[in-house]
């Protein structure tokens, strides 16, 4: 019990100066635009366009949710260590996984409120188009929340590793390169002999599948069926795993870091 | 505040040998821990930025009783705030054993029992005072109203009651620090662990900062603190330990020290000069000389002389001495 009233109490924190900030309002400020830039499509009548609309939407969703995953993240740990705000923090009975654990459950909260913000902000602007919502589109929901989960804890790791600009440098080529590099990987190991075929296949795990994720495509299609349960088990599962693996390193290297 | 007492599996024996290495108030058996901190033959060394290792702290050893006020001073680059870090466990040492109650420094269980200021006051730009104090607080383990009346309190302490509710980044550098004491404070610890307690406070901060943390000492509490404001140690402290470049210098009790620094100045007339009992004899005018005394049995010798070749005492002064020469003094020699 103790343990989680420490993380709420950090994930609050994070959320408040999150909101002090004005981070979650920008996104409002954009998910508006979306909605000004739909409605001016409408204009021009985009009748039969349902299909593009619903892809715009959901790439302008991944895009911006993503933007504000990566630089919540990366930042929160090496801006702690500069400011110097860590060592009342740390001066409590917390231990540095605590706090570690706690930043990435803020930085969800963010980057969760922040996402569904610009969905409601979305849905609405698709509504007025008249676009139908299928199942399927609740489990993109959901899907890309997991995904957001990933690419915080991704960013989190790197943020422990480097400058915030390199981790936010390369948490925004693994979050939007990661299809193009793993079918990179795929096409290296299939032409290499199977030590190195097996180092590539090592590699490929190793990285995080975003793309497992993205349900956006099939979210933009008219009339495809949900995916099957097995497979958004997979994907909690997967989520649970990959954050905690990169928790894991975020606190190997923050454990004895001297601050 | 009497002796702690830690876990079986928290003990061990322990000999300590020479000063300054103060001896433990232990049982046989080891149950009972009596110092709030002990430190021995510390080391802790920083990678510098070309790669070269620097020593910060070299063989560092002291202890500190339950219930003192203890004051650690050093010139800049002394290795006070890497000690104090040690203590919080925000540094790793290099060698050395560094406990506090009895309980390894920077442990869960021993942070639980300190209140630790740190040398920048910088907090959440983005956050009130109020805020800035309840997340401390949920961090200790309180919650609820208790959590809340102790903030409004602690705010109110420090006098910041009518800032409480303004953002911590609108604030100056001496209510920031104020926040930060206010900080140190929640949960009533028993050990308050300061880092330039006094910086940014104006002259009424700092004597309001005397008063509290003299409440805090009657209540029980142990002060250990690292202040440049030699001023403040000579009010607060009731021993003072010295440290240059890593290495320990000596430690003082501030009654002793303030009687060694202590003079006493006799003006007389109509008597010969005091000579071999003085320290200093200076002649000021139409016939007075001016006597000074090192310890308050010569003064009293001097008057009885005086008084016996039939001299007038004109003025009889106790001159406090400088703490500052004495710190300079020693750093000097020190080094």
């Amino acid at each position: 019990m103790r343990k989680i009233r420490v993380w709420k109490a950090l994930a609050r924190g994070v959320l408040l100066e999150s909101l002090r900030r004005k981070d979650l309002w920008v996104v409002a400020i954009l998910g508006f635009l979306i909605i000004c830039a739909a409605g001016a499509l409408g204009f021009f009548g985009i009748n039969g366009l349902q299909a593009f609309v619903k892809d715009l939407g959901v790439t302008v969703l991944g895009l911006f949710s993503t933007i504000m995953a990566v630089l919540t993240s990366c930042r929160l740990l090496p801006e702690e260590i500069k400011q110097r705000t860590l060592y009342p923090l740390l001066s409590r009975p917390i231990s540095r996984f605590d706090l570690l654990f706690g930043k990435w459950l803020g930085a969800v909260v963010v980057t969760w409120a922040a996402f569904l913000l610009l969905v409601a902000l979305t849905a609405g602007a698709l509504m007025t188009f008249n676009v139908r919502f299928e199942p399927i589109m609740l489990q993109y929901v959901v899907a890309k929340m997991m995904g957001l989960a990933v690419v915080c804890a991704v960013s989190l790791a790197m943020g422990t590793f480097m400058t915030p600009q390199a981790a936010a440098t390369l948490s925004f080529i693994l979050a939007f390169g990661s299809s193009m590099l793993i079918r990179g990987l795929i096409m290296a190991y299939d032409a290499s002999n199977p030590y190195m075929a097996w180092i590539f296949k090592l590699i490929n795990v190793s990285l995080p599948q975003y793309s497992l994720f993205d349900l956006g495509g099939r979210a933009a299609n008219i009339g495809w069926s949900p995916v099957p349960p097995w497979v958004m088990a997979f994907l909690f599962t997967y989520m649970v795993v990959y954050c905690g693996a990169m928790l894991t390193l975020s606190w190997a290297k923050f454990r004895r870091q001297t601050i | 505040m009497g002796a702690r007492y830690a876990s079986p599996g928290q003990c061990r024996a322990r000999e300590h040998t020479g000063a300054p290495k103060a001896s433990r108030a232990e049982t046989d058996n080891c149950a009972v821990i009596g110092d709030a901190i002990w430190v021995e033959d510390l080391h802790v060394r920083y990678r510098a930025k070309n790669g070269r290792w620097v020593n910060a702290v070299q063989g560092l050893s002291f202890s500190v009783k339950p219930g003192e006020v203890v004051g650690f001073l050093g010139p800049n680059g002394a290795g006070k705030s890497s000690t104090l870090k040690v203590l919080m466990g925000f540094v790793e040492p290099k060698s050395g054993a560094c406990e506090v109650f009895g309980l390894k420094a920077g442990s869960l269980e021993a942070k639980s029992r300190i209140g630790y200021l740190p040398e920048v006051a910088v907090y959440y730009p983005f956050l009130t005072p109020v805020e800035t104090l309840t997340l401390y607080g949920e961090l200790q383990g309180l919650s609820g109203a208790s959590l809340k009346q102790e903030c409004r309190d602690l705010l109110e302490l420090v006098g910041l009651k009518d800032a409480q509710t303004k953002l911590n980044k609108t604030l100056s550098k001496g209510m920031l620090q104020r926040v930060g004491i206010a900080q140190s404070l929640l949960g009533k610890p028993e050990l308050l662990i300061l880092d330039e307690v006094t910086s940014g406070l104006d002259p009424v901060g700092r004597k309001e900062l005397r008063s509290l943390m003299k409440d805090r000492q009657k209540e029980g509490a142990t002060l250990f603190f690292s202040s440049h404001e030699l001023s403040e140690v000579d009010m607060l402290c009731d021993r003072i330990l010295l440290i240059n470049k890593g290495v320990f210098v000596e430690e003082r009790q501030m009654d002793a020290l303030k009687d060694e620094l202590r003079k006493y100045v006799l003006v007389y007339s109509g008597a010969p000069p005091l000579v071999g009992l003085a320290s200093d004899l200076d002649e000021v005018g139409a016939g007075s000389i001016r006597a000074s005394f090192a310890t308050k049995q010569d003064l009293l010798q001097g008057l009885d002389r005086v008084s016996q070749a039939g001299g007038h005492v004109d003025d009889v002064v106790a001159q406090e001495g400088s703490l500052e020469e004495y710190f300079i003094e020693r750093i000097k020699e020190a080094a």
